[in-house]
């Protein structure tokens, strides 16, 4: 991607009603300072930039790309006495790229729940486009997560440096990142195959799925292909998914599964009940051994 | 003469009205724009739901958030007479993970608040590039963090009864390869010197034997006259033990007990940040008051010399970093992994309790107060650090950051001495 007169894509990145989290989550990149050297960083909420918050306020900067975190309300944040959502949409109408970093910036998020009605993502309100939606939505590039996972942000402003064609799905989230989902590659796969519970937290034999609440199945992101910190996730570390990729997080009662009749109400991606009650069925009819058993045992 | 300057960069942003008399700093009023409603959104969620949703309320200080929320559920429980008894293995691996934030935080504050910061003031700017040492150091012992957390930021690792996670050895032995690197990092890079050597330093005099960045930030304050600034009521606050550290308030030279019930908070005008204080006084909390409180050899010769002055202030939170990485090797040793991790069932086990937790987080003392009635939050009530060190003060006495602002020779050196408290303005409007 080139500009008349620059060399470097200029990077704006912009902050609504935030928590820092997705600013944070990037700056442990390990790569963090080679990726940012293909940009010309103008704004950043940490990191030492050229301009100031209050030159970016004026809406006379320049920029290629944006990066927005947060939810957005359409009146009633302000920084320096400027409305935050009229300086994002105005720099919104002159980048080539947008990208919705985290799912506060995407769907609404956590900072939605607080005044539902007025706060909502930047082109979505859970998964309903908002009236920004057409305006954008053509430059638009969903990331979300709670957090931004560092890597993910990487690869797509590589891709977008590299003039890569981004494969997406219909809440504009790239399909490398969001088709597989946070199942894929989770360290208790064979449980799950076999419909073995786990007993309780803390033990890294059994499933989340059928008790703790993990949303791993039908949840669409990559945590336990890329790892989180390059080394975990949270379902390697006992915790379920809470599902934070999606439209809806967060929902409630997030460390219990809701089941009907005994079997988890909501199925994995697109399998339909049936099929599933059939596989259970089956598997359940086996007892085996070794998962009743402890991997390792440290007692002695 | 009155002039609004926009304070940002600090986690979040925040505004300074300050009050010139002939270009000195009279007075000064901080305020935060925009409350989340976090406490709000709590409300009428399951209880362990707090887990998940209070570690949002700051992206830098996640982790501390989630253990003082899981306290304040065990606590609970405990009100509720339901026994908690955590294992010492999860009693360990929490405090690990709790240094290991403490730890990333101090060293961006340091190099990506402190040192530009510092440079710019004192016109001493290399163009290095400090950020790249802030991320470095972060990125190495927050993955330390998130082999028993899963992830930094946003884990939720931590349940009623101990921690999800079940580690093996070889995740025991990774974690310290990684605090081994960060103790190189800091001998190389911060301190410029042996970790050993420097642990021997016990008295301002021999201060001079620091080198690297903070022997450089040292060298800066002192040349320029700054040192000796940003003196405030000294008297501080630490409510929370662990982390090898007890808790206590310090006046002068003694320190005394302290009970939570005391904390008094209230609604301020003009900002979107409630104020907090203990029997009606103001306290500095942090590391500053964490090392007086634990009367460590260093700060108090430090304090003896320089006051609760910038000095003292910003070495305390640098020393405190070095210290939590000996402590976070220490703890590994501990471990022993034939303990369980998790020692209550994973149901829900009460259905009405009230409970309160507190944890030292990077800024200070953190209180959550969790009142549940019928399987569902009925009441939250979030206390930040950030709350005591920049409140605006009672009628009595002026808040501890604007009365270490006041007398300040201009408005920049008055906005440096603000970021001496690491202010965090997200968690502020919780």
């Amino acid at each position: 991607m080139k500009n008349k007169q620059h060399s470097k894509p200029r990077l704006l990145w912009l902050q609504s009603i935030s928590c820092n989290g997705n600013a944070h989550s990037f700056l442990n990149h390990p790569d963090l300072f080679s990726i940012l050297s293909h940009f010309e960083l103008v704004y950043h909420p940490i990191l030492e930039t050229k301009h100031t918050l209050q030159d970016i306020l004026k809406c006379e900067t320049e920029c290629d790309i944006l990066i927005i975190e947060g939810s957005l309300k359409e009146k009633g944040l302000m920084k320096a006495g400027v409305e935050v959502s009229s300086v994002i949409k105005h720099y919104a109408s002159i980048a080539t790229h947008i990208i919705s970093a985290g799912t506060c910036a995407t769907f609404g998020g956590m900072f939605k729940q607080y005044d539902p009605e007025h706060i909502t993502g930047f082109c979505f309100d859970g998964e309903v486009q908002t009236t920004r939606y057409e305006q954008y939505a053509q430059k638009l590039i969903s990331l979300p997560g709670c957090p931004i996972h560092p890597k993910w942000l990487g690869f797509v402003l590589m891709m977008i440096v590299q003039n890569r064609p981004i494969a997406k799905d219909s809440l504009h989230r790239p399909l490398e990142l969001y088709a597989p989902t946070v199942h894929t590659g989770c360290a208790r796969n064979e449980y799950f195959e076999w419909k073995v519970d786990t007993e309780g937290f803390g033990l890294k034999e059994g499933c989340l799925f059928y008790e703790l609440g993990c949303q791993g199945p039908y949840t669409h992101g990559s945590c336990n292909k890329i790892l989180w910190n390059d080394i975990s996730s949270k379902t390697i570390a006992g915790t379920p998914c809470f599902g934070c990729t999606e439209p809806d997080f967060p929902k409630t009662t997030l460390f219990e599964t809701e089941t009907r009749m005994g079997i988890p109400a909501t199925m994995p991606l697109g399998i339909p009940r049936r099929a599933y009650l059939t596989v259970t069925g089956v598997v359940k009819s086996f007892r085996i051994k070794r998962f009743e058993e402890r991997l390792i045992s440290y007692d002695d | 003469m009155m002039i609004k300057k926009l304070i940002e960069k600090i986690e979040g942003e925040a505004e300074l009205d300050f009050t010139l008399q002939k270009g000195i700093v009279e007075d000064v009023r901080i305020r935060f724009g925009f409350y989340r409603g976090i406490e709000e959104i709590l409300v009428g969620k399951a209880p362990r739901d707090a887990l998940v949703i209070t570690p949002r309320v700051c992206g830098i200080c996640n982790h501390a958030h989630l253990l003082a929320a899981v306290s304040a559920l065990e606590n609970g429980y405990e009100n509720a007479g339901i026994a908690v008894a955590l294992s010492s293995k999860a009693r360990y691996i929490r405090e690990f993970t709790l240094a290991c934030e403490l730890i990333q935080n101090h060293m961006k504050w340091f190099y990506m608040t402190i040192l530009p910061q510092l440079e710019r003031l004192t016109q001493s700017e290399n163009g290095e590039n400090h950020a790249l040492k802030a991320s470095y150091l972060s990125g190495v012992i927050t993955k330390a963090l998130a082999i028993f957390a899963g992830q930094w930021p946003h884990s939720s690792y931590a349940v009623p009864g101990g921690v999800t996670c079940d580690p093996t050895y070889i995740d025991v032995m990774q974690a310290a390869t990684l605090v081994d690197e960060s103790i190189r990092f800091f001998e190389q890079v911060v301190i410029g010197m042996a970790l050993e050597e420097y642990m021997q330093i016990d008295a301002v005099g021999n201060l001079h034997e620091v080198k690297g960045d903070l022997g450089n930030v040292l060298y800066l304050l002192g040349t320029h006259g700054i040192a000796e600034y940003g003196k405030s009521h000294d008297r501080f606050i630490a409510f929370a033990e662990g982390l090898g550290m007890q808790s206590g308030k310090s006046i002068a030279t003694t320190v005394s007990k302290i009970d939570v019930r005391y904390v008094q908070e209230w609604v301020q005008e003009k900002s979107m940040a409630k104020a907090v204080s203990y029997k009606d006084r103001m306290y500095e909390t942090g590391p500053l008051a964490r090392a007086m409180v634990n009367k460590i050899p260093i700060i108090k010769s430090l304090h003896k010399r320089y006051k609760d002055a910038v000095l003292t202030r910003v070495f305390a939170r640098v020393h405190e970093g070095v210290m939590l990485l000996s402590y976070a090797k220490e703890v590994l040793q501990k471990l022993d992994l034939s303990e369980p991790s998790c020692t209550l069932e994973s149901r829900l086990l009460a259905d009405t309790f009230e409970g309160t937790g507190v944890v030292e987080a990077a800024r200070g003392s953190l209180i959550h107060k969790i009142k549940v009635e019928d399987k569902k939050i009925s009441h939250y009530d979030i206390i930040v650090p950030t709350q005591w060190n920049l409140s605006a003060g009672t009628d009595q006495e002026k808040g501890v950051a604007i009365k270490a602002m006041i007398g300040a020779k201009s408005m920049e050196e008055a906005s440096f001495l603000f970021r001496t408290f690491d202010v965090c303005s997200v968690c502020t409007t919780q």
